[in-house]
């Protein structure tokens, strides 16, 4: 619950800048230096498991990350957050090691066991000191392979997770992505955020199991370690652990078909000083060619402090602090949204700023400088994404879930400024389309409902 | 001429970068350190780390929001915005564009005793960065336009992180305001949007000239460059501007606090009661300060923690305790009073008795009973690998956060090297006595969040 002050801040392209003689220009700075990789090393076990080592850094730590693919696409419409309760059974100990003492342990290491549970993987993963990495692969290992999943805390979960379910549907963020998803896909697992209550409630330990042995096993499985670490020790910690586990079932794929039409969706809060808005539609998702190339043009519209439509709707107008579009993807899917709370008497304005921007960059190209601006910027940011342990891990269990080769990470840079200003306008032209885009907005009904006619359409039946 | 005080000179970077990494883990990892003092007094600290290519510029001035003008809550926050609408030779949002298209990425935050200023760029651009911070360093040119501007977008800060928020300045923002009894550390630090409002473009150019000085700033440098030639570049771009005499602090101090507290506060976008409870600290870089950050770790970090066993895996009353020393940073980045807090949200049939009940089981074991040595053990293993990522990680933020409140608190940006041996001289003795003094149940209080509505 820590809450800095934060400054997050915005800069307009577009803006014609005071033009005085007289002012200094920034200097250039020196040469670029050469940003390599970190090399890994990647190993696949007889039973279908990868390891991948990454030794990074000259910090005595170590990060370490088993990822599973089983998630919450893995269950059914009447299973919602099934993913989730297994995940949080998970840490109540294994076969030979109690809760407190898994707790102890990992304490003992430096570290602290963490279970995330994601629409495609489950990730259990820790930091700890570099010389403990051997006995926090073979903790990690019972956990995954042999936890105990007690019975006796089936009823305290639960009710931790309703608890958390009642506090997610009193903010406005987990409405407005509840109802998005809703819409984007509906009838698939991907669209389904939040179970009921009496969904959560009538979960058994006997289920809970079962979704486990169908989900868990080597051949879902790929162990991240990032970090310093001794690697024949390492290796050999994890044929330890991991070495004899079967090889489970196969990965599961259900791809889904998004909503391509436009749809709107207002949820109730009354008397809400602000309107929560999402604004989306499905876009390539990172195994397509012209993938790299919606990065760019979703950084330059509203993926980047210095975008256009933060730039137009913080900046210009004051209507909002933080507002953002990305690209979120799962595995063989992605939609772009632009994401927004706005004074509640500016909800109509701030969306036809949103739009009017949508449509400009449909209707002509960016300017080279603006382009190899947000170019720079994403070449900047890479070198980012790969310098920490984690993040490093993110970006290879990135490329395994996308089944990407390493180019993508070697090349990542060269097809960033492969980009030109026409490919940024085709490619809003192409996907942004904001006449088939999903509107939902959490706000106050009454104050809102007039300032958004244009877009409002018969809203779709609840599930 | 500059006065150069140097505590742990670059050497000790050199000798570590020789040394295998197997070496550097057994001997802990040193970070280096070079201080200097310029003239004007703008306290300089320089680390390199080449593990990537990356460089960190962080500018910290010594003006947080406890000591914001009283008729101007939430101004120091508000004033921070201000500082990337335009300097001499950057107009508005060309600092963010400058940095950006750079490679880089940026921000600025407010906290109680600093207000902090970072880029992240790609290494050959440090010049760049530092040219822009000591433009803006040397002197404001905001327009009424831009003010408007920025209170608009600080009133809906407001909204989104506090007003359309269930629990939304719990416990963070409203803890201080009833925990403490002396304005500065009381008063409502995001602001009244009355107050907000009413701020003028002389209320900047006036906070600016007072406290934005070189001499009541620190300039952190992290990353992947050669120390003399990065202070060659200070020098060159910051030397020059002048200092300015800086008001006497006010007084922070904060009575002993005799007598617990209890506050109720109703929500009414909340659907589940909350709780939160607060102890004063001791004075920091005490003995007993550094018991209670071994303490933090023993009963309310990570899984073992001994709050966290007794809440949610025995007593299942709630999912997650959160909280700490310092809410809006670490034990390290304040300068004044402080709290050791705790929060959780819970069901309607458990009641905030029931809930202090078993939080005092556990808070009387440490009062009653030295810890064990395992316990302490455990604690210190946890603080030194939180400490490892604090100084390794955040693209080297996190280095510079501590070099640069080391700096301008202390005069002393080395003590980044001598935190564990503080931890390690902490007995169970130590902890006890501390324990008995700090978390007495008179030097705490209790903020009750009451929900308005249904499940």
């Amino acid at each position: 619950m820590t809450h800095p002050f934060k400054a997050v801040l915005a800069a307009a392209f577009f803006l014609i800048a005071s033009a005085i003689a007289q002012k200094q220009l920034p200097p250039e700075g020196g040469a670029p230096k050469d940003f390599v990789l970190p090399q890994k090393t990647v190993a696949t076990l007889p039973n279908g498991l990868t390891l991948t080592l990454v030794p990074y850094g000259e910090i005595p730590k170590v990060s370490i990350s088993v990822v599973v693919r089983a998630g919450n696409l893995n269950e059914a419409a009447d299973q919602v957050w099934l993913a989730d309760v297994l995940g949080d059974l998970m840490k109540e100990g294994t076969t030979t090691r109690s809760a407190a003492q898994v707790a102890q342990d990992a304490a003992g290491m430096g570290g602290n066991v963490n279970v995330n549970v994601g629409m495609d993987v489950t990730t259990i993963s820790g930091d700890v000191l570099s010389e403990e990495a051997p006995q926090f692969i073979r903790l990690l290992g019972e956990i995954v392979r042999h936890p105990l999943l007690p019975g006796s805390e089936l009823a305290r979960i639960i009710n931790d997770k309703v608890r958390e379910l009642s506090v997610s549907r009193s903010q406005p963020g987990p409405l407005a992505l509840e109802e998005f998803r809703r819409l984007l896909y509906p009838n698939h697992p991907y669209g389904r955020v939040f179970p009921t209550q009496e969904m959560l409630k009538g979960y058994t330990i006997d289920e809970v199991r079962k979704f486990y042995a169908a989900n868990f096993g080597a051949q879902r499985t790929a162990i991240f370690v990032a970090g310093m670490f001794d690697k024949s020790d390492v290796a050999q910690a994890v044929q330890d652990a991991f070495g004899d586990w079967v090889q489970g079932p196969a990965i599961f794929v259900d791809v889904p078909k998004p909503t391509t039409r436009q749809s709107f969706g207002l949820v109730e809060r009354p008397g809400a000083p602000q309107s929560t808005i999402y604004f989306g539609i499905p876009v390539v998702n990172p195994s397509d060619k012209d993938y790299v190339k919606m990065v760019v043009t979703n950084s330059l519209l509203g993926g980047s402090f210095a975008s256009r439509i933060t730039s137009n709707i913080r900046e210009r107008k004051g209507y909002t602090y933080s507002p953002y579009s990305q690209l979120s993807t799962r595995y063989r899917d992605a939609y772009w949204v632009e994401v927004a709370d706005v004074g509640t008497d500016v909800t109509g304005a701030a969306l036809k700023e949103i739009v009017g921007e949508i449509r400009r960059l449909q209707s002509e190209p960016p300017p080279e400088a603006e382009l190899r601006g947000i170019q720079n910027y994403l070449a900047g940011t890479f070198v980012l994404q790969n310098s920490t342990r984690q993040g490093i891990i993110g970006q290879l269990a990135y490329l395994r879930l996308n089944e990407l080769p390493d180019s993508y990470l070697t090349e990542y840079v060269k097809h960033v400024y492969a980009v030109t200003p026409a490919d940024v306008q085709k490619m809003t032209q192409e996907y942004l389309r904001d006449k088939d885009m999903t509107l939902v907005i959490v706000g106050d009904k009454k104050k809102v409902e007039d300032q958004i006619k244009d877009y409002e359409k018969p809203v779709p039946e609840k599930q | 001429m500059m006065t150069r005080r140097s505590f742990g000179l670059l050497g000790v970077a050199l000798v570590a970068l020789l040394m295998t990494t197997a070496e550097a883990a057994e001997k802990g990892f040193q970070v280096p350190v070079e201080y200097v003092k310029l003239d004007n007094g703008l306290k300089v600290v320089l680390s390199p780390d080449h593990t990537a290519p990356t460089v960190v510029v962080a500018v910290y001035y010594n003006i947080g929001f406890r000591i914001e003008p009283k008729d101007r809550t939430g101004f120091a926050h508000l004033f921070e915005h201000m500082m990337f609408q335009g300097s001499e030779n950057l107009g508005k949002m060309e600092f963010i564009r400058l940095v950006q298209r750079n490679g880089g990425v940026l921000n600025g935050s407010t906290r109680f005793d600093f207000t902090n200023y970072f880029e992240i760029l790609p290494s050959n651009k440090l010049e760049t960065a530092l040219w822009a911070e000591a433009d803006r360093m040397k002197g404001l040119n905001i327009t009424q336009e831009n003010l408007t501007n920025q209170q608009g977008v600080v009133m809906n800060e407001v909204r989104v992180n506090v007003l359309n928020q269930p629990y939304g300045g719990f416990p963070w923002l409203d803890m201080p305001q009833v925990a403490n009894s002396n304005w500065y550390n009381a008063h409502n630090f995001y602001g009244d949007l009355k107050d907000l409002e009413a701020a003028t473009l002389g209320d900047v150019q006036q906070f600016f000239r007072t406290y934005y000085a070189p001499n009541n700033a620190a300039l952190v440098v992290v990353g992947d460059f050669d120390p003399p030639e990065g202070l060659a570049l200070v020098k060159k771009y910051f030397g020059g501007i002048p200092a300015v005499a800086q008001p006497p602090k006010p007084d922070l101090t904060e009575p002993r606090q005799e007598a617990e507290k209890r506050v109720t506060k109703v929500d009414t976008l909340a659907n589940r009661p909350a709780i939160a409870i607060a102890y004063h600290m001791p004075d920091r870089n005490t003995p007993e300060y550094y018991a209670m950050g071994l303490l933090d770790e023993i009963l309310l970090q990570g899984d073992d923690s001994r709050l966290r066993q007794q809440l949610v895996q025995k007593k299942g009353y709630t999912g997650s305790v959160d909280g700490g020393i310092n809410l809006l940073g670490n034990m390290y980045d304040y300068d004044g009073p402080m709290l050791w807090m705790a929060s959780m949200i819970h069901d309607k049939t458990v009641t905030a008795d029931q809930i202090l009940q078993a939080w005092d089981e556990v808070i009387d074991k440490v009062i009653q009973e030295p810890v064990d040595r395992a316990t302490l053990d455990r604690a210190l293993v946890k603080l030194r690998s939180d400490y490892y990522d604090q100084v390794g990680g955040y693209f080297g933020f996190g280095r510079a956060d501590l070099l640069a409140s080391f700096a301008l608190f202390d005069n002393d940006p080395s003590r980044i090297n001598g935190l564990e041996q503080h931890f390690a001289a902490v007995t169970p003795e130590l902890i006890q006595k501390t324990a008995r003094e700090y978390l007495r149940k008179g030097n705490r209080t209790i903020l009750i969040i009451e929900p308005k509505q249904g499940s």
